[in-house]
């Protein structure tokens, strides 16, 4: 898989041929600079390599337009970021309702994002702005923000990179929850080695290639 | 000199990197929009000192209500005087079938005994300075005069009883005087031909003037002669006097257009509020590692300050040139109302731009960038350090105190500054609060509404610069439609608040024996007219207290106690006269010393019922205490008078007959056959002397929208600066949107939303707010009925969303161009 940069064209990845089944789980480690974040965009169709291919749900991803692309995102993908990456302006609901309402403005926008929140212990939190809310609460917004469309993809950078420990566990009991209740799969890059054990299949990312670790 | 030159560089690398051009373009339009100003100014009114002998025609001059008596001459001739004597008087010249209301002066060999006239041969033709007057049977007169009359140079024309010959054309005219002086075209003639005319009869309003010029000794000695006469009625002219009436209108013009180029300023003062805290928090770190690498506090300081300094020095040159073409602009919008030669160029209003750059840059940025010093070095290592460094309110009164200073410069009155400048910035906050309020509602809409909303939201994840944005731009737009819409709307409900029949003809200079040949002749043509004698008087005493100019603060009442006014008498009360105090005398009056005086010239002058008025009618005093008080609808056209006085009193004096009468356009020709009849009888169309008035009117509002779209262009500055503000926001949220799976086009639909939300509110809240301005105006001050506009708002929205959409959509284009990537790198890879 080849990918072009700002120097010219970049072999980031050599050989890379990864394959995820519906509901697996997977962590993806890797060193600093090894192109982690990089093959999670890739995944995710945020960006195209300049050779190879990426599927998702059978479809090919790179054969698609940008605006293709984004629509197959908004559903079928949810996605977390490690600086969680709420807008500070919008409460928590309206953070969470926003993918809906880039699906089209649903009906009951409102109040399934409302649930959402309940369901990861936030609905008493609706009408705060996420300064109002620690990194715990912020993340787990994020969290509601990556499901409430109901994706059967969830893919998490870093998850629990700005967290504390104990924080930080209670994010992936979260994340493992929701796949192991909704069989959504869940891909994350994480430098945890403890959290990518949670995984069912751990890949370790090294020199462009991915080995199982 | 080394701190100079790297603040000049370190400033070029910042202006390659896009860092300060809205800064600079904000310097630059505050600038051009007060150096516009005073050059026009300063052209203009080239009413200097050194011109002013010029301005008078003379180094002195007399003024006289009655003709120049022989032993005046004598006096001047004795003690070696230059002098020329002069008459100046409405009236109406006929050629063919049209006639004209001119004004006349007849000049004595020897004018102007300084300064000089400019003639042309014709329209085409160069002027030409010389110091002469028209021969003996020729008349010059002012360019304009030749269209309605259909005249070229050469042909004749006829004033009173004789006809002249077109010589040459009068292209500027020093002695003129002030704008308003100058509604009636000039004609020029011969002064031993005046008393051949036939125009000059007794109690004729004529300005006889005796110009002189010599040594300064014999000029006093000539005064000192003249004040030992006790004469009245006789004003003794300085060139400083003759300044004075042009003085006062240019500085007038001057103030108005200074403090609304200073409107500009604020709104651009606003724009450099906002991009100047964007640099300066965008330099922190620049700083902390310059700290760290050795500067001090101070080196910090002189270097931003030089920056500043270069920048101003540089934005403010532009500032100028844009400045220098739009007083071109202005002068050219102006053109037929200014002498063919204006005076030089001055450097003067480029010092004034320059300092407004200099002080704008010290009130608006310096204070924030100073702020600079207080970067921590340590921030190198610990980021939460420092990054409180722009917070407190004394950055903003600074701001506050620039713009009151700005203020008190262009209007050069303390109290004027003080009211203009609240009166700015509670607009201003009045539309920011409106804008805030109105952007916290759509919020609650947003957050109660839920569905299909979303297009509300760039407005509202954004209130406190959205409100900003509509503020900016708000202010622009009201005040191009105060200058448009509004005055338009004024206008047109004062026109129609004046009746179809109402009076458009006034004949005055009617003779007593004229009087029953001129009523016999009107009623011919079915017109019934009043003719109102009238007394000129000059009131010299209140209850026996002597009354001079001096002793009033009032402009009005000073002018109103200098020159002579009008008394009338009669038993009728005119329909559009009311009596506010006192009683009508009705037919028969208790007393024949009763006068009738109208309120508001009483409550200019101070007089009150019961007052005994003193009035000097010809060498005589007349006395007579007011017996009541009177509100008069002046706008009904309707020969009126300021005092009146029951038969009995006012006969025995030199009268002349004024009246007005409506007449169709179809029945002009009588107003010809009128003038040549009655030749002394001056003949005054209201309908033409508006359209002049208004012809002066509209292009001095030309002048004021230019200024106007000046202040737009700050508004859009603002705009922009506060879309440069929020850039950095808007990145990421397109880059979160394109991530969470919205597509280029909506993540652009959202931003076009918000643009035309901001734009639209802006136009509306402007419309409104003009409309409103519009609607107390004509209640408060014109007392005319005029209805909000109830058309302004949507006008206005549909504006705002258009200049907003293109100039914001244009500005923030590469916003919403980044890769989504930049989300999963602010990680660790």
């Amino acid at each position: 898989m080849r990918f072009s940069g700002p120097e010219g064209e970049i072999a980031l990845f050599d050989g890379l041929h990864l394959s995820i089944a519906p509901g697996e789980t997977v962590a993806i480690l890797g060193a600093s600079g090894s192109g982690k974040s990089t093959l999670l965009g890739l995944l995710a169709g945020l960006d195209v390599p300049s050779s190879g291919r990426v599927f998702l749900d059978g479809e090919e991803l790179t054969a698609l337009d940008e605006d293709a692309r984004a629509r197959r995102r908004a559903l079928k993908l949810g996605f977390v970021f490690q600086s969680f990456h709420l807008l500070p302006t919008l409460t928590a609901l309206e953070n969470v309702m926003l993918p809906l309402e880039l699906l089209g403005g649903e009906a009951d926008a409102a109040s399934r994002a409302a649930a959402a929140l309940a369901e990861v212990g936030l609905a008493q939190r609706l009408r705060h702005y996420p300064q109002q809310l620690s990194g715990g609460e912020q993340q787990r917004v994020a969290i509601a923000r990556a499901f409430v469309t109901a994706p059967k993809l969830l893919l998490a950078d870093e998850p629990t990179g700005n967290l504390d420990h104990h924080t930080g566990h209670k994010i992936a009991d979260l994340l493992f929850g929701l796949n192991a209740e909704r069989g959504t799969t869940l891909v994350m890059v994480t430098h945890d080695r403890e959290l990518a054990a949670r995984c069912g299949r751990v890949l370790r990312l090294q020199d462009g290639r991915l080995e199982a670790a | 000199m080394r701190r100079a030159r790297l603040a000049l560089r370190l400033l070029r690398r910042d202006w390659r990197a896009g860092e300060l051009r809205l800064l600079a373009a904000a310097v630059v339009v505050a600038v051009a929009a007060v150096s516009a100003v005073s050059w026009l100014a300063e052209r203009v009114g080239g009413a200097g000192g050194e011109r002013a002998a010029e301005l008078l025609g003379a180094d002195r001059a007399v003024r006289s209500a009655e003709p120049i008596p022989e032993e005046w001459l004598q006096q001047a001739r004795e003690l070696g005087l230059a002098y020329a004597r002069s008459a100046e008087f409405p009236s109406v010249v006929l050629a063919g079938d049209a006639t004209q209301l001119v004004s006349v002066k007849a000049v004595e060999r020897g004018y102007p005994l300084r300064g000089s006239l400019q003639v042309s041969d014709s329209v085409d033709a160069p002027a030409e300075a010389v110091r002469a007057v028209p021969p003996s049977g020729t008349v010059w007169v002012e360019p304009r005069l030749l269209p309605p009359l259909a005249l070229a140079v050469g042909d004749s024309l006829g004033l009173g009883e004789r006809e002249f010959r077109v010589a040459r054309l009068l292209r500027l005219e020093p002695d003129r005087g002030g704008f308003f002086d100058s509604v009636a075209p000039r004609v020029m003639l011969n002064y031993d031909d005046l008393a051949s005319t036939g125009l000059i009869q007794p109690a004729s309003r004529v300005r006889y003037q005796l110009l002189l010029a010599g040594p300064e000794p014999a000029l006093e000695r000539f005064h000192d002669w003249l004040v030992r006469q006790e004469l009245r009625g006789v004003r003794w002219r300085t060139p400083e006097d003759a300044s004075i009436g042009v003085r006062e209108v240019m500085l007038r013009a001057k103030r108005f257009l200074g403090l609304s180029a200073l409107l500009t300023v604020v709104i651009a003062g606003v724009a450099m509020l906002l991009t100047v805290r964007r640099y300066a928090a965008r330099q922190v770190d620049r700083v902390a590692v310059m700290r760290c690498m050795g500067a001090t506090a101070g080196e910090v300081t002189a270097l931003f300050a030089w920056k500043l300094f270069w920048l101003g020095l540089f934005a403010g040159a532009a500032g100028l040139a844009l400045g220098f073409g739009l007083h071109w602009l202005m002068l050219g919008l102006v053109a037929e109302l200014l002498p063919a030669e204006l005076p030089a160029l001055g450097w003067r209003p480029a010092l004034a731009g320059w300092l407004t750059a200099f002080a704008a840059l010290l009130g608006f940025a310096l204070p924030t960038v100073l702020r600079l010093r207080r970067v921590p070095p340590l921030r190198v290592l610990r980021r939460e350090l420092g990054q409180d460094v722009f917070g407190g309110a004394s950055l903003y009164l600074a701001a506050l105190a620039t713009i009151f200073l700005l203020m008190w410069w262009q209007a050069e009155d303390l109290k004027l500054a003080a009211l203009v400048g609240a009166a700015v910035l509670a607009t201003l906050a009045a539309l920011a609060l409106l804008a805030w309020g109105l952007v916290r509602g759509l919020r609650k809409v947003r957050a109660r509404g839920g569905r299909g909303l979303l297009w509300l939201s760039g407005l509202t994840r954004r209130p406190a610069t959205a409100a900003v944005q509509i503020m900016g731009v708000g202010v622009g737009l009201m005040a191009l439609f105060l200058l448009t819409v509004v005055r338009q709307d004024l206008l047109d409900a004062w026109r129609g608040s004046v009746p179809a029949d109402a009076p458009n003809y006034f004949l005055v200079n009617i003779q007593p024996e004229q009087v029953d040949a001129l009523r016999t002749r009107l009623r011919a043509e079915d017109i019934d007219p009043v003719l109102h004698p009238m007394i000129r008087a000059r009131l010299i005493a209140i209850n026996d207290r002597p009354v001079r100019p001096e002793d009033y603060q009032d402009e009005r009442a000073q002018r109103l106690v200098a020159r002579e006014f009008n008394l009338s008498y009669g038993t009728a009360l005119s329909p559009d006269n009311r009596v506010v105090a006192g009683d009508w005398w009705g037919e028969r009056p208790a007393d024949p010393r009763t006068l009738s005086v109208e309120q508001g010239l009483a409550k200019d002058l101070g007089i009150a019922l019961g007052d005994r008025l003193a009035f000097q009618i010809g060498g005589e005093a007349v006395t007579g205490t007011v017996g009541n008080l009177r509100q008069v609808k002046w706008d009904s056209f309707n020969v009126n008078f300021f005092v009146l006085a029951p038969p009995g009193l006012l006969e025995d004096y030199p009268t002349t007959y004024i009246t007005s009468f409506h007449l169709p356009p179809q029945r002009q020709p009588l107003l010809t056959e009128l003038v040549r009849r009655f030749p002394s009888v001056t003949v005054f169309d209201i309908g033409n002397i508006l359209a002049t008035v208004r012809g002066i009117v509209d292009q001095g509002v030309r002048v004021v929208e230019l200024m106007a779209a000046l202040t737009l262009l700050a508004g859009v500055i603002v705009l922009l600066a506060a879309l440069q503000i929020t850039g950095e926001e808007r990145r990421f949220e397109s880059a979160l949107l394109r991530a969470l799976g919205a597509s280029r086009a909506s993540i652009r639909r959202l931003a076009r939303a918000e643009f035309l939300l901001i734009g639209g509110l802006s136009g509306a809240l402007a419309g409104a707010c003009a409309a409103l301005a519009g609607y107390v105006l004509a209640r408060q001050l014109f007392e005319l009925s005029y209805p909000f506009n109830p058309w302004l708002p949507p006008l206005g929205a549909f504006a705002g969303a258009l200049v907003v959409w293109l100039t914001g959509g244009a500005g923030s284009r590469r916003y919403y161009r980044g890769s989504p990537m930049r989300l999963l790198r602010g990680g660790d890879d």
